[in-house]
């Protein structure tokens, strides 16, 4: 009885020693995690939703050029936002902080995908899309860290263009920063090979070939490119089969994409963003007093600002269940890419006027006839861009790559770009800090 | 038992035999009594040189057969031996005295077994459980404040039912916990906060699922000879609690019931309507005097169309509306009792304690069965089983927007609680810019309840193989459902802000975790010289939670809880987690002579969340001990009754802070357009591993004048290395850390407890102190200098919870502006001038409790005190604005209202305060600085009770055994000179690099019970 009594509580013992392997439930280990073509759509939808990310196009990435220009004045709580209201910003600001990394982020798993792509059948549109999506992230990046204006400038990006090898954290490679135009080469080299890759696509809520087109519209109007710009632009607006809203309102007041939508970043109402949260709910970004004084008489646009609680807000983002999509490419823009580009490239300064006068006429304003100058036509260019993108993510990049942010913002030359965060030059030997600002 | 039956039946059969023998063998009856006349029961008495032998009973009784002359042995544990020749009465009273030798000679729980005290060589405090039963408090850590050495008890707020920070030897971790492991009867028990709902700083506690008044006993383990047993999980010390069991005997019921009230221990003094305006007057023309603004006479009220003269002004007690004398009471009835074979302990318990604060509360239900039952002469079985129920009712606190304490503090004075209508006020319609809701309306209308069933069931059995070998196996689950609901009413401002229709939340977390545990005991016979026990076992343990969380909006109207009734679902989602531990330890006992004694510790521990290169950890210890009071020149001292010298060290581990599948490469799943996305979530660390820790260790327990008076003290330097830490990583990785273990932190400190009994005839006095010095430094961190908050940085050579904050030197008399330090000499004063200015540590900390009896009366009063802290009043330093208005508008909306020591602010040329002159403009009055760092040393009368037994005359006449009546008092007086509402505090429970930070806290609680002890 002893005996079988003991065999009994020993085979209980024996009996449970499986318990160091437990697997994870909500979750993938990486080796596994891209093995097919619908693993690598997953991956894939992926960077999307990281680029969902509040630092990103969640709101802040889009809602912080404002505050750091004249369109948007901060008044909330956080440090992080006052500080980069105050544009004075310290290496140790929370968002360049954060932002610095979630758009790593994005470029991580974009590296992981094309990688992968290279060993499992899968469609081009993927890599085209996942390729569109990391000149994406290295052009944000770059507005953001990079002296961007400058094509001279060794101030780039660290270029990481391979995933993490075995995912593992001691082999994180120590990358020193590549010029501005090399940055921007490999941007555009991503663009010209996804642009074939994804022909033939036309959604709103992932790139399509139109939106890996009107980015690289945008990229070459940066890097000064104007030829480059205008060939894009232009066959957006000829060939993308976009048009303009024909009132403003319905810009907006969807959740949906509309007729000038090219690339949104979409959210529903279990996958938010966080633009209400911060213009309406929590009264924090709000409208600058020198942007509601800044339209001209007639101008619908100016109707898109509201008071509320006797503050200045952007009404463009109206819905109170933060499923508002990020509008990351409108058609809108491409006009005035095409308008700049156009004015650029033959040093024309009436060459831009008529696609300024097509959102001038929806937005209820009389044509402009002629320009004096070029002066005047980035005056009027300034204008459009202004009234027509405010909250949308511009209008300091729009400022620093035309020249003015001394002149409009009494910025110091090295503050047009934001410095490189004390974080990130504590952990690497090889990245340099911005010209300017301090590295501890 | 068995040996008694066996000796009941010799002692029959040789009286059977002996009554042929000799006709003057005759039957003697007695009575055993105590030294205070109470009955002794199972008392052995045996006939000297004889066999036979007898037990009294539960009333004292015996019986036994001897003849005249014979000499009749009376013993009993903890009592001296007492010898009685028999004379020709046949009757014999006997009275036996404490052995106060032996009773020093307590067993204590030492994790896999019992020991005698006098036998330990690692270091421990014991707790009896009498001492902490029935304290006004939810939970067993709570009653642990103040009574034992080396234990830093902190309970960051007066939250109900909220959970305690409790440091065994100081701060050991920096991200992982620091706090202990707890061991119910043997049984690691999952103590960490299970529920989701979000409340601001504070957490729920697990252990308050526990009863306190079932509890018989708490050790804990402090060194690394005591802990190693425990491997990675000792580091932090463990605490032993052991419940109370079954005795045989009569069955005896206890019935135990107490009702009090509580209210907060201090309220702030704010300032008046009148002294409001007036101070925001002032505002106005002192920044005309100093820069040269011109703004009219009263410029403030005027604009607010308000009079500061005028005598009708009403000022709002914002405080008095949020607190209130709240009610608790607490009933359990236990029932105890049993035979030679079968022994139980039953009780079920109700503690319900109201909130201090308006819409908080905690209760809870509670039921035990503990039973042994002897099966035959070498099986023992018996089990353990807990059910509980916990109900807290919850509000939002610390710094959150909309918690309670939070937007009271700077309350503007002007504004009324309610309207005239009976609606509630909307700060938004009155003068201050410090609320964002009404906070009568969140506490009263929010509804967040978090309800907790517990079930904590053991089996285990005893083997007995011969007198040297024991096997013990016990199985055990712990098994935890938390179920959060919370509702948003509409009319709150952060559902209606979010045009939300009532706001919705539902969670529940299931944790289901078993562990069985095999044991062998050793401990052979090797003669009178040399004594040996060793333990050797395994155990393994594996945790399996679940969770379910739901959000959703639109709600008809505000009557409801359920979300059923909702429009809409905004989120929800399940998930899963688990992990295991496998283990294999043993500890070995020698002794030589009674004199030296050595203890051998080890286990290693092999966890599922270690990485795949450092599966198994092996934590070793070893202490020697030397009792110099057996040598043979102190043996015979009168002067020194004991005295022992311990040395101790070994290595344990803390792996809590490990996340359960930290060490892995892991893709996540998240969403996109509705559609399922794979997401990077972490990079992989393949040898992530536990926090080591190596405690030195040095006691000397000291014994005067018969242990009348005892003292015991002890050195430790206790380094922890391998900390788990977030290694920051270059963020192109997309990732900004990994978990690694890097950076060391030490802890040394002297404790000591000096404890002292004196009886004075029908006086006792029973008096204990313990203080305690521990420092804490961080030795090395992945990056120094961190600032991990607006006043908190990590930094190497500092302590956890140093503070980081702008310097300053006073209020110049001529401009009534603060001095500040520029340290960073660059003309302008912000976050760049912040320097290391203090911390959060106490230089030293301890209690003392004494206990007076007399003729039934006791008394016994508990002090607490903790001195050196510094606390960071966070809270002042956000509502002591002095005008400071942050619109840029014309339109002046001040932070709020101020304390009423800001009356003693500059205001002329010459004044010498330490408060600065107001103004409307300037924010630097509010930068966090030294101005806001306090001295937050304070010295509690924690516990006072005064309580009569009814003596046995009366109890004899009421037919009961026990009947006691007591009042007692908790936290009555605190002796601080912190200006907020309680030093003892923290905004961020979870988080003890944090720590000393009161931001919106509630303040803790006093209490007056009275109560009532009946036992039949």
């Amino acid at each position: 009885m002893k005996k079988t009594f003991t065999f009994l509580l020993f085979s209980v013992f024996i009996f449970s020693c499986d318990v160091l392997e437990p697997d994870p439930q909500t979750s993938l280990p990486t080796a596994t995690a891209l093995v097919d073509a619908g693993s690598a759509q997953g991956v894939l939808s992926g960077i999307y939703s990281s680029m969902q990310d509040q630092d990103y196009y969640g709101s802040y990435y889009v809602l912080t050029p404002d505050l750091l220009a004249d369109n948007s004045v901060y008044e909330g709580f956080y440090d992080s936002q006052q500080e980069l209201d105050k544009k004075v910003v310290p290496i140790n600001n929370l968002w360049i902080t954060n932002c610095w990394v979630d758009i790593y982020e994005v470029i991580n798993s974009a590296n992981f995908l094309i990688s992968k792509l290279a060993e499992i059948e899968a469609s081009d549109r993927i890599l085209g899309e996942a390729l569109t999506l990391r000149a994406l992230a290295y052009f944000d990046l770059l507005r953001i860290f990079g002296e961007h204006y400058n094509l001279d400038s060794a101030y780039g990006l660290p270029l990481l263009l391979e995933p993490i090898p075995n995912n593992d954290f001691n082999e994180i490679p120590d990358l020193s920063r590549s010029s501005v135009s090399e940055t921007y080469g490999q941007i555009i080299k991503d663009l010209d090979q996804a642009i074939p890759l994804l022909s033939g696509t036309s959604t709103t809520g992932t790139f399509s070939e139109w939106g890996a087109l009107s980015l690289r519209a945008r990229v070459n109007l940066y890097r000064k490119n104007y030829q480059g710009a205008f060939d894009d632009a232009n066959k957006v607006i000829t060939e993308g089969g976009f048009s303009l809203e024909s009132s403003l309102e319905s810009i907006y007041n969807t959740t949906d994409k509309t007729s000038e939508s090219i690339f949104e970043v979409e959210y529903n109402d279990q996958d938010q963003s966080s633009f209400n949260t911060n213009l309406i709910r929590r009264d924090e970004f709000n409208a600058d007093a020198s942007l509601v004084e800044f339209f001209q008489d007639g101008d619908n646009r100016s109707g898109l600002l509201t008071v509320r609680s006797g503050k200045n807000k952007s009404a463009k983002y109206p819905s109170g269940g933060n499923d508002n999509n990020a509008k990351v490419l409108r058609l809108a823009e491409i006009y005035l890419i095409r308008s700049e580009a156009a004015v650029f490239k033959d040093n024309n300064h009436n060459a831009g006027i008529s696609d300024l006068n097509i959102l001038r006429e929806r937005a209820g304003l009389p044509a402009i006839e002629s320009l004096q100058s070029h002066d005047a036509y980035i005056d009027a260019l300034l204008y459009e861009r202004r009234a027509e993108l405010n909250f949308e993510g511009h209008r300091f990049f729009d400022l620093v790559r035309l020249d003015k942010s001394g002149e409009i913002l009494e910025l110091e030359d090295f503050r047009k770009i934001l410095p490189i965060p004390k974080e990130e030059l504590q952990v690497s030997e090889a990245l340099t800090q911005n010209p300017g600002y301090p590295t501890e | 038992m068995i040996k008694l039956n066996v000796s009941y039946l010799l002692g029959f059969i040789l009286l059977f035999a002996g009554s042929y023998l000799s006709y003057s063998q005759q039957v003697i009856t007695g009575k055993v009594f105590d030294s205070d006349g109470s009955p002794l029961p199972g008392v052995n008495i045996v006939v000297l040189s004889t066999n036979i032998g007898a037990q009294s009973d539960f009333d004292g009784n015996f019986t036994i057969s001897a003849s005249e002359g014979d000499t009749l042995v009376f013993s009993y544990i903890g009592y001296n031996q007492e010898q009685v020749v028999v004379g020709s009465s046949l009757e014999v009273e006997v009275q036996l005295q404490q052995d106060t030798e032996q009773l020093a000679e307590v067993v204590v729980s030492v994790g896999y077994g019992l020991q005698r005290k006098s036998d330990l060589t690692g270091s421990l405090s014991s707790i009896d459980g009498n001492d902490i039963a029935r304290l006004p408090v939810s939970s067993l850590d709570a009653a642990l404040q103040g009574r034992a050495s080396g234990t830093y008890v902190s309970s960051p707020s007066g939250t109900p039912g909220s959970g305690l920070s409790i440091q065994i030897r100081g701060t050991t971790s920096i991200s992982a916990s620091s706090e202990p492991l707890y061991v119910i009867d043997g049984i690691p028990m999952i103590s960490e906060e299970l529920s989701g709902l979000f409340s601001g700083g504070q957490k729920t506690n697990s252990l308050a699922d526990i009863n306190p008044s079932d509890i018989a006993s708490i050790e804990i383990l402090k060194d690394a000879s005591a802990t190693a047993i425990y491997g990675s999980r000792g580091a932090n010390g463990v605490v032993l609690v052991t419940t109370k069991r079954g005795e045989s005997g009569t069955p005896r019921l206890e019935v135990n019931s107490y009702y009090g009230f509580s209210e907060v221990t201090n309220v702030i003094e704010m300032m008046t309507s009148h002294e409001h305006l007036q101070l925001m007057n002032d505002a106005a023309r002192q920044d005309n005097r100093d820069l040269g603004t011109s703004y009219a006479d009263n410029y403030i009220s005027t604009q607010w169309g308000q009079d500061p003269d005028d005598v009708d002004l009403e000022t709002t007690d914002w405080y008095g509306a949020i607190f209130r004398t709240a009610p608790i009471h607490s009933h359990d009835i236990s029932l105890t009792g049993g035979n030679q074979r079968t022994k139980y302990f039953s009780s079920l318990a109700y503690y319900d304690q109201q909130g201090v604060q308006v819409g908080q509360g905690f209760k809870r239900f509670s039921a035990r069965l503990n039973l042994d039952s002897e099966i035959n002469n070498w099986l023992n079985i018996g089990s353990n089983i807990l059910v509980s129920r916990t109900v807290s009712d919850r509000t939002i606190n610390d710094n959150s927007l909309y918690g309670v304490v939070i937007n009271t503090l700077a309350g503007d004075p002007l504004m009324p609680v309610f309207e005239e209508d009976g609606n509630y006020a909307d700060p938004f319609d009155y003068f201050g810019w410090w609320m964002l809701d009404n906070p009568l309306l969140v506490a009263e209308q929010y509804n967040r309840f978090t309800k907790t069933t517990r079930g904590l069931g053991t089996i285990f059995a005893e083997v007995t193989f011969s007198d040297a070998i024991k096997f013990k196996h016990a199985t055990s689950i712990d098994y935890t459902s938390v179920v959060d609901e919370a509702y948003t009413p509409s009319i709150a401002r952060e559902s209606s802000n979010a045009s939300a229709d009532g706001l919705g939340y539902y969670d529940s977390l299931e944790d289901f975790t078993w562990v069985t545990e095999n044991y062998f005991t050793i401990s052979p016979d090797l003669g009178l010289k040399h004594s040996l026990n060793a333990v050797l076992g395994t155990s393994f343990q594996a945790s399996n939670r679940n969770f379910v969380g739901i959000d959703a909006q639109k709600f008809p109207s505000d009557q409801f809880l359920k979300l059923a009734v909702a429009a809409k679902i905004t989120s929800g989602s399940t998930s899963g987690t688990k992990w295991g531990l496998s283990s294999y330890y043993f500890r070995l006992n020698y002794g030589f002579d009674n004199k030296y004694l050595v203890t051998l510790t080890g286990r290693s521990d092999g966890s599922s969340r270690f990485g795949e290169e450092n599966r198994f950890g092996f934590f070793p210890s070893g202490s020697v001990a030397w009792r110099v009071n057996q040598e043979d020149f102190l043996k015979d001292s009168a002067f020194i009754s004991n005295l022992k010298l311990r040395g101790s060290y070994g290595i344990t581990g803390n792996q809590d802070g490990i996340g359960n599948f930290a060490s892995r490469g892991l893709y996540g799943i998240g969403s996109y357009r509705s559609g399922a996305t794979l997401v990077p979530t972490q990079l992989s660390n393949q040898s992530l591993g536990w926090e080591s820790t190596s405690q030195l260790n040095f006691g000397i327990d000291l014994g005067i004048l018969d242990n009348q008076l005892n003292i015991t003290a002890d050195y430790f330097i206790k380094n922890t290395s391998d900390l788990l830490l977030n290694r920051r990583i270059p963020g192109i990785s997309g990732f900004s850390s990994v978990t690694d273990n890097i950076g060391e932190v030490e802890n040394k400190g002297l404790e000591f407890l000096i404890s002292g009994r004196k009886d004075y005839g029908d006086l006792t006095i029973e008096s204990s102190f313990n203080v305690s010095f521990i420092k804490n430094e961080i030795k090395s961190l992945a990056i120094n200098n961190q600032v991990i908050s607006d006043s908190h940085v990590l930094s190497e050579g500092h302590p956890i919870g140093t503070f980081y904050l702008i310097d300053q030197d006073g209020v110049d008399p001529q401009t009534g502006n603060i001095r500040w330090k520029d340290t960073n000499n660059d003309g302008e004063i912000n976050n760049g001038d912040r320097t290391i200015v203090g911390n959060a540590r106490p230089d030293y900390f301890g209690g003392s409790s004494t206990t007076i009896d007399y003729k039934g009366f006791d008394l016994n009063v508990v002090y607490q005190f903790i001195m050196g802290q510094e606390v960071f009043n966070h809270s002042r330093a956000s509502y002591e604005n002095l005008g400071f208005n942050r619109l840029s508008g014309s339109f002046v909306l001040p932070d709020g209202n101020n304390h009423v020591l800001a009356k003693n602010r500059w205001k002329e040329p010459g004044d010498v305060t330490d408060i600065p002159r107001a103004s409307l403009t300037q924010k630097n009055w509010r930068e966090y600085s030294t101005r806001w760092l306090e001295d937050g040393s304070f010295v509690r009368l924690k516990t006072i009770t005064l309580g009569y037994d009814f003596h046995s005359d009366m109890l004899e006449k009421l037919k009961i055994n026990r009947l006691r009546l007591y009042l007692q008092g908790q936290n009555l007086l605190t002796l601080t000179n912190y200006t907020g509402l309680d030093p003892e505090i923290s905004q961020n429970a979870r988080d003890l690099r944090l720590a000393g930070s009161d931001f919106g806290t509630l303040p803790q609680t006093r209490s007056v019970v009275f109560g009532i002890s009946v036992g039949i």
